[in-house]
């Protein structure tokens, strides 16, 4: 399940380049058709609706950009891990890292955590130095409520077996 | 920090006479002036060594030692999205894409100027056509190139503009390496 989710990656970024391409030259096309009339010439219905296409393919853009970041992060952590324990786990704690509203780093900082890697090595694994991994680690026990690290797997943990800790600790 | 000695004094030099040709060219000189003719001749003749030297120049100028997989493109935009360090000691797979990019549409813009100088093909109006495209195209990648270069710099702490001047990228100590 989880697989055929992270195969489609290569296909996603070869489609987000060719929508980009496509993007430019719309924009491009708009911004020509607009000329010296300004906003006036999206009176013109062909030019608005032009406009409007334009405007929903660069969003879809951004859509996919953002899907894709996440398959990445997730390909990150999962890259050894195909059972499904493994996969519903992640996603029981990505859900929690997104309700506890951690940046991207923070989340790569808790998950390498999680798995009971050290400061040091979170930090060589991560390319950062020391203190950063240590204050992003504090961003993340203070935005999830708990005191440490083994407090941190308890509430985890407990949500895996089905007893809504978070509830409480929330 | 680390120093390595990474760009090779040809590569070096034919990227910043390079920028300095195509930017005389573009912005500068008189379109439909000989100075302008001489200049892509010399981008051509620039371009088609650099090629040969992609061949046969050392390691990090090799195109077998940079071209990117996916697997490699898809580790780079993970590291961007996890915000995870890690510096390629040669082009990064992303700005390796950017490179044949660049390379392609010099040659497709050398081509099609050549052509308008013809008799065969002078005055025609798709061969002008298709020479303005591609140096449109060729400005939108060197912007992007630009900010993806500023953008690389600051994410792995590396000064990748400094290396491409001294040949020698100076790598913070607490950054994982790929290579």
């Amino acid at each position: 399940m989880t697989r055929s989710k992270e195969d489609n990656i290569p296909l996603l970024m070869g489609l987000i380049a060719v929508q980009s391409l496509c993007a430019a030259f719309f924009l491009w096309d708009v911004l020509n058709d607009i000329g010296p009339d300004g906003l006036r010439a999206l009176a013109n219905l062909h030019i608005a609706i032009e406009a409007l296409a334009a405007l929903a393919l660069v969003s879809a853009i951004v859509f996919e950009t953002r899907y894709l970041m996440r398959l990445l992060r997730r390909k990150a952590h999962l890259e050894d891990q195909v059972s499904i324990a493994a996969g519903a786990f992640h996603e029981i704690v990505l859900a929690h890292f997104d309700r506890w509203g951690l940046t991207p780093a923070e989340a790569d900082v808790a998950m390498f955590t999680i798995k009971g890697f050290s400061i040091a090595e979170t930090a060589r694994l991560r390319g950062s130095a020391e203190g950063t991994v240590k204050a992003q680690l504090n961003a993340v026990y203070r935005k999830a409520g708990v005191s440490g690290r083994g407090a941190l797997l308890g509430l985890l943990v407990d949500d895996l077996m089905g007893a809504p800790l978070i509830e409480r600790a929330g | 920090m680390t120093a390595y000695r990474i760009w090779d004094p040809f590569v070096r030099l034919f990227h910043w006479s390079l920028v300095a040709l195509f930017a005389a060219n573009a912005l500068f000189v008189e379109d439909d002036s000989t100075a302008h003719e001489w200049i892509g001749y010399a981008i051509a003749a620039l371009v088609v060594l650099r090629i040969l030297w992609g061949f046969v120049g050392p390691r990090h100028a090799r195109f077998a030692a940079f071209l990117p997989g996916t697997r490699a493109l898809t580790e780079q935009i993970g590291d961007i999205a996890t915000r995870r360090r890690r510096a390629h000691l040669g082009h990064t797979p992303l700005g390796a894409l950017m490179i044949v990019n660049l390379l392609l549409t010099m040659l497709a813009i050398c081509i099609s100027g050549y052509l308008m100088t013809t008799d065969a093909f002078w005055g025609i109006e798709w061969v002008e056509e298709m020479h303005e495209v591609f140096v449109t195209w060729a400005e939108i990648s060197v912007l992007a190139h630009v900010a993806a270069v500023l953008f690389e710099s600051h994410r792995t702490g590396v000064n990748l503009p400094r290396a491409m001047v001294t040949g020698t990228k100076r790598v913070p100590d607490d950054i994982r390496i790929v290579e």
